[in-house]
């Protein structure tokens, strides 16, 4: 791909994560490989209480934005053979490293989410938790997605919910109050950091999936669990407001013969 | 099958509302073109429904049948079900009126005394797919369509739900949870009625489990220059041009062993 394929926001974004990693994810990795159970977003669901993923053994997965990769390693663990995706050369460092600790096989390469160096039709799975589903453009990525999958192939992925994106403050945790419109929802950069996320509304991604050959199957809308507590790091939404509201959603979707 | 508990009060309150409004304002509402909730956006614009003649429709929840009166007037084979009698009777006198005929059952949207596998379409506008259980009616719908045939429905977004106070118009605060949202009981003298609102993610448990894909949702917003929709709205414009107040779902009967 040349550079003129990359995206814009691709930069900034990376200078984000860069940060980020040298902030907390780099120091969280060893805890977050640790983990061996496969949970799912800033409320830790085991993937077990919700049966999104199920049985992993065997299958081809890809993880797109997979940062320090310690999903991809949680999958690794179950017997799936997993390559991870990020643009971030400091967070794939972290992963590295990890990998050497835990002796976990995960394949890691650079590059993004919109435009993928692996071949077509070769995972039974591809994963985006807080990854591409976030930072990517989802009218390139999703397609990627599609690209890289064979047919019947799950595409699984966590995002912000719609509602929490609508609540979002620059100063601290969402409220009550709808901050911004929805008409025209899709790019967001953030002034704070100049970070670049993609939010479009549910009907906007339907759209979106639909045209690029999957057909949805599940959409979890996650919830803070009885007696959760407000991540230290990821503060931007309390416990107490996600026992009310979904902040994140789990989008599960197969791709079908054209 | 017993009848849903919520059904008698929910006619009721259709009976009082229908002569309060829906039976003054069916003859202007059956002359118009085909358009799609509160702030009339049209069918042409949208494009949801797309070319109807000839199709087998089923309308769940039909009110004074305008929808049904619609598809007729383009080319359809409508049957209207509505478990209000007052409100079928405003639909009969404008099939007298404007000779447009078509059939009309009494009957709930939970339990359609039609047979199975007889429609390419069925249609709920503010019907069923608000004052009906979805976990029994859209089964329904998927027993009365045809494989590959098609569930249109418009209902409330779930986010004006969540900004609707118990009494007047939708604000711009979250005012209850989301959280195990799926009943909601109205106070009588505003209009009253049980309504059922799902999130999107039980909706499509629902979708999926009856046998439909989910093909398409359009979030509606009220239209640059939209005028607020009456006296009794629950919704102004001002609101609706920044956050969607309606959602049209599309959904296509699948065949379970293919799918």
């Amino acid at each position: 791909m040349s550079q003129r394929d990359v995206p814009d926001y691709v930069p900034g974004n990376v200078e984000v994560w860069t940060k980020a990693n040298a902030e907390y994810t780099d120091a969280s990795a060893r805890e977050s490989w640790a983990r061996e159970e496969v949970t799912w977003g800033l409320w830790g669901i085991p993937d077990a209480e919700l049966g999104v993923l199920g049985d992993v053994a065997g299958l081809d997965v890809v993880e797109l934005g997979c940062g320090t990769a310690y999903f991809g390693a949680r999958l690794a663990r179950q017997g799936a053979h997993v390559v991870g995706v990020d643009p971030t050369l400091a967070q794939l460092e972290t992963a590295r490293r990890m990998q050497r600790e835990f002796g976990l096989d995960v394949e890691l390469v650079e590059g993004i989410g919109e435009a993928v160096p692996l071949p077509d039709a070769s995972f039974d799975l591809a994963i985006s938790e807080y990854g591409a589903s976030i930072w990517a453009d989802p009218n390139r990525w999703i397609p990627e997605a599609a690209r890289l999958l064979r047919a019947r192939g799950r595409l699984v992925f966590l995002r912000n919910s719609t509602l929490l994106t609508l609540c979002a403050r620059l100063e601290g945790a969402a409220g009550e109050s709808l901050q911004r419109p929805q008409r025209g929802l899709f790019r967001i950069k953030w002034p704070d950091t100049g970070e670049v996320e993609f939010e479009p509304p549910v009907g906007v991604l339907i759209d979106i999936l639909h045209g690029s050959g999957f057909q949805v199957e599940r959409l979890l809308e996650l919830y803070a669990p009885e007696g959760a507590e407000t991540h230290h790091y990821y503060d931007y939404v309390t416990a107490e407001w996600a026992q009310k509201w979904p902040n994140e959603e789990i989008w599960v979707a197969r791709k079908i013969a054209k | 099958m017993s009848s849903p508990d919520y059904l008698e009060r929910n006619v009721e309150n259709w009976t009082r509302w229908n002569a309060r409004s829906s039976d003054d304002r069916a003859g202007e509402v059956w002359a118009s073109e085909m358009t799609w909730g509160v702030f009339h956006v049209p069918e042409s614009e949208l494009d949801v429904l797309g070319d109807v003649a000839g199709l087998d429709v089923v309308e769940l929840g039909c009110g004074t049948a305008y929808f049904s009166a619609w598809l007729a007037r383009a080319g359809a084979r409508p049957v209207g079900v509505d478990p209000t009698p007052a409100q079928l009777e405003t639909a009969r006198r404008l099939q007298a009126e404007t000779g447009i005929q078509f059939p009309l059952v009494e009957a709930a949207g939970e339990d359609v005394p039609l047979p199975s596998a007889s429609f390419d379409l069925a249609l709920s506008e503010y019907g069923a797919s608000i004052w009906a259980d979805p976990y029994r009616w859209i089964p329904e719908a998927a027993r009365l369509l045809r494989t590959g045939g098609r569930l249109v429905f418009l209902r409330n977004s779930t986010l004006v739900m969540l900004c609707m106070p118990e009494t007047g118009v939708a604000e711009p605060t979250l005012l209850r949870p989301q959280f195990g949202m799926y009943r909601l009981e109205w106070p009588d003298d505003d209009g009253g009625g049980v309504e059922f609102q799902l999130p999107h993610g039980p909706l499509i448990d629902v979708l999926t489990s009856s046998g439909f894909a989910v093909e398409r949702l359009v979030e509606l917003q009220a239209p640059e220059g939209a005028e607020d929709p009456g006296p009794y709205s629950y919704v102004t414009a001002e609101w609706a041009r920044q956050w969607p107040n309606e959602e049209i779902w599309v959904a296509r009967k699948v065949d379970r062993v293919a799918a």
